[in-house]
């Protein structure tokens, strides 16, 4: 059963490519699913530093902001393809990485965070007062995206022309998620988290696994950022705000950590209570809010801690 | 530029800075706990004020207090929700825990006070006293002041009282205090409506210096941050070298640099001393 898990979430993830289909196929519908699939790819960027290395890294708006940056100015700007927008957003991600992994190094639990915080913080300030980055207004007018797959030609002008892609993004992201999980440097994060004394006695550089994981995860939100640039045709210094940060966070713990598709579920449960349960800008905020601090308070595992807690009275 | 008014500003925005991030120091130092909601919570004591002088026309001197002694009462509320994880010292949950509060204040606080922008009107601040060409209110020498003695008295509380060396010896290894019969709960709760008080203190002192909005959370505070890092976690002395420190460095960042970019060079500099000195300034190395 266990040995099945694994597949079968896959199997389950690429079956939803047709749930927009299956629920009726209107734009709404549409809308909400490519919504999920891009945020869902953000949050597995943040899962990969809160699930396997057991921080809270609060800078990673940064790289889901410089990969919307990076498709929108180099779109609009020069005109490139959605290739070459998401290479080069991958690109300064990983740059961006890089410089906030070595930077943090030495930082761990409160400290790490306070400082990924910190530097969200600065580019947020940065991005609202350059000129260059758009400034307060951020870049308007980002043309659909143009991508050819396998010579065909993909234009997404509409949430539903771009849902293959957002999917397709998401399948990409879980596989990532599912090689690194099985990955010499997977198992040597969980290590690293769970007994660093026994890490370090086994050889594994604990600086190096906490430097690289930070650096992978980078991508993973540049990417989803990457497509909200085209899904939105907007960029500005909103990609800053807490709201994207809280529901990174919510999206992970919800249903549980270190679970594949927890973070896809969160995402779900979310934003589907956001477009059709919705009670207003400033009630959803205290819901997503009170999601996040109740469920850590009673079942710290998320909901897959309920769930075993049920099992384990029924059993008794 | 004025140097000499540049150094006053200094003054009064370290103040207020110190005066903000003292309760945050000495939750940090005590609990290990970061507060991710201490913006919000600076908010709402200042949205608190505003409502008690607006709705029910008591005044500035009444309204400070009571929004002091509303946000000490909602500290142990907080606190006793979140007792079960922090005498497990989950602090990786407690942070996220305290983001989602935040989360929940801000959102309250827009449904309940408005979107719109308010003001916090201190009768103090109208009193401006000029000296030559410097020139500063009475609202900063009552926040200069009120801040030398809360460091003050705290100091003395952490340094020379029974009260101070049970929240010392909790901060240093909760379970060993707790075999010597300390009840480390009951500190982190006190401990935590400290920080709830002060940080309502510091918004009833600072707030009316500008606008007040129920979005401003974090950013509000952000500084802060800068504070409790830069002065050594939990160091008391640290903070209020840090806060003036710091104060001195906005003032004259923004009036001989940029006055768009002073956070972005205060964070800058924290960044500088993280990679440096990774314990902060008060490090012993």
């Amino acid at each position: 059963m266990t040995r099945l898990a694994t597949p079968l979430a896959l199997l389950l993830a690429a079956l939803a490519y047709f749930v927009p289909a299956a629920a009726g196929g209107t734009p709404v519908v549409y809308a909400a699913c490519t919504t999920i699939a891009i945020l869902a790819v953000m949050a597995y960027g943040a899962d990969l530093i809160l699930s396997y290395l057991g921080e809270v890294s609060l800078g990673h708006t940064i790289f889901w902001a410089a990969g919307g940056y990076a498709a929108a100015m180099l779109s609009v700007g020069p005109g490139w393809n959605g290739w070459m927008t998401a290479g080069a957003s991958v690109a300064i991600a990983l740059v961006l990485a890089c410089v906030l992994g070595w930077v943090t190094l030495r930082t761990r639990e409160f400290v790490f965070s306070l400082v990924t915080y910190a530097a969200a913080v600065v580019a947020m300030e940065v991005a609202f007062n350059w000129s260059f980055l758009g400034g307060s207004d951020g870049i308007v007018g980002v043309p659909p995206l143009q991508l050819t797959v396998l010579g065909r030609g993909i234009t997404g002008s509409t949430n539903a022309e771009l849902w293959p892609v957002a999917w397709g993004l998401l399948m990409l992201t879980l596989l990532f998620i599912q090689r690194f999980r099985q990955s010499r440097l997977g198992t040597s994060a969980l290590m690293v988290q769970m007994n660093p004394d026994l890490a370090q006695a086994l050889g594994v550089d604990a600086r190096s696994v906490r430097f690289l994981v930070f650096v992978a995860s980078a991508p993973i939100s540049a990417l989803a950022g990457w497509l909200y640039a085209y899904q939105r045709a907007y960029v500005g210094p909103d990609m800053f705000e807490s709201y994207f940060l809280v529901l990174m966070l919510t999206a992970i713990v919800i249903v549980g950590r270190r679970l594949l598709l927890g973070p896809l579920i969160g995402t779900a449960l979310i934003i589907v209570q956001q477009t059709f349960f919705s009670i207003g800008g400033d009630g959803d905020k205290i819901v997503l809010g009170a999601v996040l601090a109740v469920i850590l308070l009673l079942w710290p595992k998320g909901l897959i801690g309920l769930w075993e807690l049920m099992r384990v009275r029924r059993a008794s | 530029m004025n140097l000499a008014q540049q150094i006053i500003n200094g003054l009064v925005l370290g103040s207020g800075y110190a005066l903000i991030a003292i309760g945050w120091t000495v939750l940090l130092g005590a609990a290990r706990l970061v507060n991710f909601a201490h913006g919000q919570l600076y908010m709402l004591a200042a949205f608190l004020a505003w409502a008690a002088m607006q709705q029910f026309g008591v005044d500035y001197y009444v309204a400070v207090p009571i929004a002091v002694l509303a946000l000490g009462l909602l500290g142990v509320v907080l606190q006793g929700v979140m007792l079960p994880l922090v005498m497990k010292q989950n602090l990786t949950s407690l942070m996220i825990v305290t983001l989602g509060f935040g989360y929940v204040f801000q959102g309250g606080a827009a449904r309940v006070f408005g979107g719109d922008p308010q003001r916090l009107i201190s009768p103090l601040q109208a009193e401006s006293i000029r000296y030559g060409d410097i020139w500063f209110t009475l609202q900063d020498v009552v926040t200069l002041a009120g801040t030398l003695l809360l460091f003050g008295f705290l100091w003395l509380v952490m340094n020379r009282t029974r009260l101070g060396a049970l929240v010392r010896s909790v901060a240093e290894d909760p379970k060993l205090a707790q075999l010597f019969g300390i009840n480390a709960a009951r500190v982190y709760i006190g401990v935590f409506v400290f920080e709830c008080a002060a940080v309502a203190l510091g918004a009833g002192l600072v707030a009316p210096r500008s606008p007040i909005l129920t979005s401003m959370g974090f950013d509000e505070v952000i500084l802060t941050f800068v504070v409790v890092v830069l002065g050594g976690i939990g160091s008391v002395g640290g903070s209020l070298l840090a806060g003036f420190g710091l104060g001195m460095f906005t003032a004259l960042f923004g009036a001989l640099v940029s006055p768009a970019y002073t956070t972005a060079a205060a964070f800058l500099l924290l960044l500088i001393v993280l990679v440096t000195r990774p314990g902060g300034l008060a490090a012993r190395r």
